[in-house]
């Protein structure tokens, strides 16, 4: 089962696409892919209700988060209301270690995202601080990385031992489907992500 | 002054006002402007003859920030503008748009910290129907002077 793990829709403050958009593009471009998941810029989208568009397109549609670290950013997936109260996802300054052991407490998953980035990934930061207790997975394979990024993220990922997912990072329907994770297992909600997840039984691809 | 401090203070606070007359001419320019080919728009002569969607993002207040707003940082940029339509403007319309504070949050990114003022127009027709809302984020960064 092929997921993209990292998507925005117009809930973000610079997404502009809507869930039935990247649905359309995926079936209309045949794109591999069986879902999504839409993680928003610092916050948790509680109320959207994607069932009836599941099931008019066939596709897995999930929500998770991206928020903001002091190690840059981080996916959260599995987001729950006892991780909700555990930090405020609005912050631009949260430790990543924090969010990381929240994470694990709360029965979700943290996955710091493109890490080759500047600024914004892991990579700068351990580099100047070393690494962060707990990290056991990050995004190798990120649809929005430019030239050297996706190296700098598989030589980390290969040094620390962690595992690799892939997302598209997409802002726009037209970028999804660039990076995403293949499961072993299929995949129906939250839950399930996050045992497929915890379990390293995935692996990232890219069709860039 | 931080971000929290300042959202209390400025977020929904309301600071111009500014009325607009559309007239056909200035339809027909902002179409030629962005190579408009539906006649809806193009066509003085089409039965639903209007605006196009994003011609009130290009009117501007007498002020971009209220008297008195902080600085967040010492170089700045437009991060765009999002245009919602909520009903047809069409020349002879009499466009009164007020404009506040709608948000202020920071993110980051490659280039580092980044604030965000989110300045919102909302523009009424002289029915005082709701005729389209634009929110045009501005972004400040750098270390304050």
């Amino acid at each position: 089962m092929i997921l993209d793990l990292h998507n925005h829709s117009v809930l973000s403050d610079d997404g502009r696409a809507r869930a039935e958009g990247y649905c359309r593009w995926i079936r209309a471009r045949e794109l591999a892919l069986d879902g999504f998941v839409l993680t928003e810029h610092r916050q948790f989208d509680r109320t959207s209700d994607y069932r009836a568009l599941e099931d008019e397109t066939g596709l897995l549609i999930l929500k998770g988060s991206e928020v903001e670290t002091d190690y840059g950013h981080c996916l959260l997936f599995g987001v729950n209301p006892d991780l909700e109260a555990a930090f405020d996802f609005a912050r631009v300054d949260l430790p990543l270690e924090l969010v990381v052991r929240e994470a694990e407490r709360c029965g979700a998953v943290a996955v710091p995202c493109h890490p080759g980035r500047p600024r914004v990934g892991l990579c700068a930061h351990y580099r100047e601080r070393g690494p962060v207790p707990g990290v056991a997975i990050v995004e190798t394979l990120s649809g929005g990385s430019r030239e050297g990024e996706q190296g700098d993220a598989l030589q980390l990922a290969e040094a620390f031992g962690y595992a690799g997912v892939g997302g598209s990072d997409a802002h726009i329907v037209s970028h999804i489907g660039r990076c995403a994770t293949e499961f072993e297992q299929r995949i129906a909600n939250e839950d399930e992500l996050v045992s497929a997840l915890r379990a390293h039984s995935f692996r990232a691809v890219s069709w860039i | 002054m931080d971000l929290t401090q300042a959202r209390e203070t400025w977020v929904g606070y309301e600071f111009d006002t500014a009325e607009f007359t559309v007239t056909r001419e200035r339809v027909l320019e902002y179409c030629a402007g962005c190579q408009e080919i539906d006649p809806r728009f193009t066509d003085p002569s089409h039965p639903d003859f209007q605006a196009p969607p994003t011609f009130v993002a290009q009117y501007v207040g007498t002020r971009t920030l209220p008297e008195g707003f902080p600085r967040f940082g010492v170089r700045g940029f437009d991060a765009g503008k999002a245009v919602h339509c909520y009903a047809p403007v069409r020349p002879g319309d009499r466009i009164t748009a007020r404009s506040r504070i709608h948000d202020l949050y920071e993110k980051t990114g490659r280039s580092g910290a980044m604030f965000f003022i989110v300045h919102r127009m909302e523009f009424r027709n002289q029915r005082a129907e709701l005729v389209a809302v634009v929110d045009w984020r501005m972004v400040q960064q750098g270390a304050e002077a």
